[in-house]
């Protein structure tokens, strides 16, 4: 396959062409925080491709926190036509969780509509790692800094631009049509390589620090302590927000509410939260989990065990978000560490 | 099946019928026919509140309208009981398995089925009494809390009693009233004795989760084995479809892979009596 160059600048041009088709989302920097904004015409001065993933997930641009799925009685999805999602910068991470998501949106016997549409029309260019998060574990997980599938277009950075990996016939396109902007990468393929190989080797240093069993010991360690005090002891500190669902990329339970809107009725699909007491809870008041402890046991179960049962992959792609949304201060890894 | 799987279809509301003082029977008609098979749910809307999953406890073999038999819960439940005929209602699926008729026939198929847990067991009743030659006999046992408590009454206490002579009843209440002549006693009680080929046998039970738990364990002392008992297994199931998260039961969920699950499939399940 062949390997092309972009430059900065060019990069930019690229992104505000896309954004005539697409609805184009970009990671920018601000008070050290990077999070994806909408790119329009002006663009924007402190766009981050490199660096380490956003603060918020990919999942939300394809299943939204809030999406209203019926009008009913209509039988039409509700969702207006716009333009397709393009984004740019997702991390390994996210392209790792969309595994999870593709399997539960995409699979029979009733596929979800809303995010079937959004995932095949959208477009994902996606970038290497350049440093990691305090909180980062991917490697843990058997997954890299960098993507090695699951994108159109991948940037690793490179000097004064990102070398090209193609990873679909969409991407291919992409270049096609704007082939003015693109160059050789010969240059700088080895130190993609060399780049590649040093964040890998620090992250794997800094992972050591945690503990975590080898990644195939993980699943084994979590039956083991299915019936052990280690899930009260680690709920002493939770305040049963859920923010560790909200910002999971791998999350997708989902609750349905319904409202009266004076001239109809509509259907809305909001992100729920297992951790919550009625989550799992009937309306004759059985509940299968009626302990926080259970619950968050749960999380585990559902992550480290159900997930490597169906589809052989983890619920977690080792992010780290979730230690750092936890105000009751709950580490993943020490989790992890202690199965 | 319609193009949005979350969008229910219209529901005429044909009637109510007070079973007891907790559960009412729903007859429904759907704009849109929904063909389900016996021990398959639906997920019942009422408009602007929102919706709660139902196995219909009406034959399958009925196609214009279903019937569904709802105990007063919860908020939701609570907005049925209060609907009128001609009222409008939603309802989404079928969704789920279905009771697996075939591995019933040639059988001595075994009911047990506790208070609103009979609903799906009408369902199923039904269905196999209208193919009645297929099975060896039909042995249904049937418990509730007091007589004022037995839902589908007259059926129960006689219609279904006459309706073939391979068809059996055993029935009990949990506490008896100065007019109960039968039997006193949990259900579990009906399964002593049994005049049936247990070898040659399924059992079928639904009901509340502790009536369900102590029917199996009957069931295993009384010699069946687990891959001869099918549970209707009720959790909090939302979308239908296996996309929401809410009924997980192990590697499973209910939604998709129930609600009639083999005992077998599930025994090691630690959630599966709570």
């Amino acid at each position: 396959m062949n390997t092309y160059f972009i430059n900065r600048p060019n990069l930019d041009r690229l992104a505000k062409s896309l954004s005539k088709t697409y609805r184009v989302y970009i990671p920018v920097k601000s008070e050290d925080k990077i999070s994806y904004r909408r790119v329009r015409d002006e663009g924007f001065e402190d766009v981050v491709v490199g660096e380490i993933r956003a603060v918020q997930t990919i999942k939300s641009f394809y299943f939204p926190a809030r999406t209203k799925v019926s009008d009913y009685f209509s039988e039409a999805t509700p969702e207006k036509k716009s333009r397709p999602i393009a984004i740019i910068g997702a991390k390994s991470c996210d392209l790792a969780s969309l595994k999870i998501m593709d399997y539960v949106y995409m699979q029979d016997p009733l596929k979800d509509p809303l995010y079937v549409s959004r995932r095949e029309e959208g477009l994902i260019i996606s970038s290497d790692c350049t440093l990691y998060g305090g909180s980062c574990f991917c490697v843990a997980l058997g997954i890299m800094p960098y993507p090695s599938e699951d994108f159109d277009i991948n940037l690793s950075e490179v000097a004064s631009g990102y070398v090209i990996e193609v990873g679909s016939e969409k991407g291919e396109k992409i270049i096609k049509e704007y082939f003015k902007l693109f160059q050789s990468a010969n240059l700088y393929t080895e130190k993609k390589a060399e780049n590649r190989k040093k964040l890998k080797e620090s992250l794997l240093e800094h992972v050591k620090e945690s503990k975590i069993p080898k990644k195939d010991s993980i699943q084994e360690g979590f039956k083991k302590k299915f019936d052990s005090r280690l899930w009260e002891e680690t709920i002493k500190t939770c305040v049963e927000c859920g923010a560790c669902n909200m910002i999971c990329p791998a999350c997708h339970c989902f609750i349905l509410k319904d409202q009266d809107v004076g001239k109809g009725f509509e259907r809305l699909r909001l992100w729920d939260s297992c951790l919550l007491l009625s989550f799992a809870r009937v309306a004759g008041g059985a509940n299968p989990r009626k302990l926080l402890a259970e619950r968050l046991r749960n999380r585990f179960d559902k992550k480290f065990n159900f997930f490597p049962d169906v589809i052989g992959k983890f619920g977690c792609t080792g992010c780290g978000r979730c230690t750092e949304a936890c105000p009751g201060k709950i580490d993943i890894r020490e989790v992890l560490s202690k199965l | 099946m319609i193009d949005n799987p979350y969008a229910p279809v219209k529901t005429e509301v044909l009637g109510i019928c007070e079973e007891s003082s907790t559960i009412k029977t729903v007859t429904l008609k759907p704009e849109t026919p929904l063909s389900f098979k016996a021990g398959q749910f639906m997920e019942m809307t009422v408009p602007g509140l929102g919706e709660a999953p139902f196995t219909p406890s009406s034959s399958p073999h009925e196609k214009q309208k279903l019937e569904i038999s709802i105990m007063k819960a919860g908020q939701i439940t609570g907005k049925i009981h209060d609907l009128k005929k001609g009222d409008t209602v939603g309802l989404r699926g079928p969704y789920g398995n279905e009771y697996p008729l075939s591995d019933y026939e040639g059988k001595d198929v075994l009911l047990v089925g506790g208070g609103v847990g009979l609903a799906p067991l009408r369902s199923l009743f039904l269905a196999l009494v209208h193919d009645v030659k297929k099975y060896k006999s039909i042995t249904f046992c049937c418990g509730s809390r007091t007589p004022s408590d037995i839902i589908y009454k007259e059926s129960v206490l006689d219609k279904w009693q006459k309706i073939d002579k391979k068809v059996n009843f055993r029935i009990t209440v949990d506490k008896k009233d100065k007019d109960w002549k039968g039997k006193e006693g949990l259900v579990t009680t009906t399964l002593d004795n049994l005049k049936i080929d247990l070898k040659n046998s399924v059992a079928v039970v639904c009901g509340p989760p502790i009536m369900m738990k102590f029917s199996t364990f009957k069931l295993i002392e009384i010699g069946y084995k687990e891959e001869q008992i099918y549970l209707s297994m009720e959790k909090n199931m939302s979308c239908g479809f296996g996309k929401c998260g809410h009924c997980r039961l192990g590697n499973f969920y209910v939604c998709k892979d129930g609600p009639v699950f083999r005992y077998d499939k599930i025994s090691n399940i630690h959630e599966i009596w709570d």
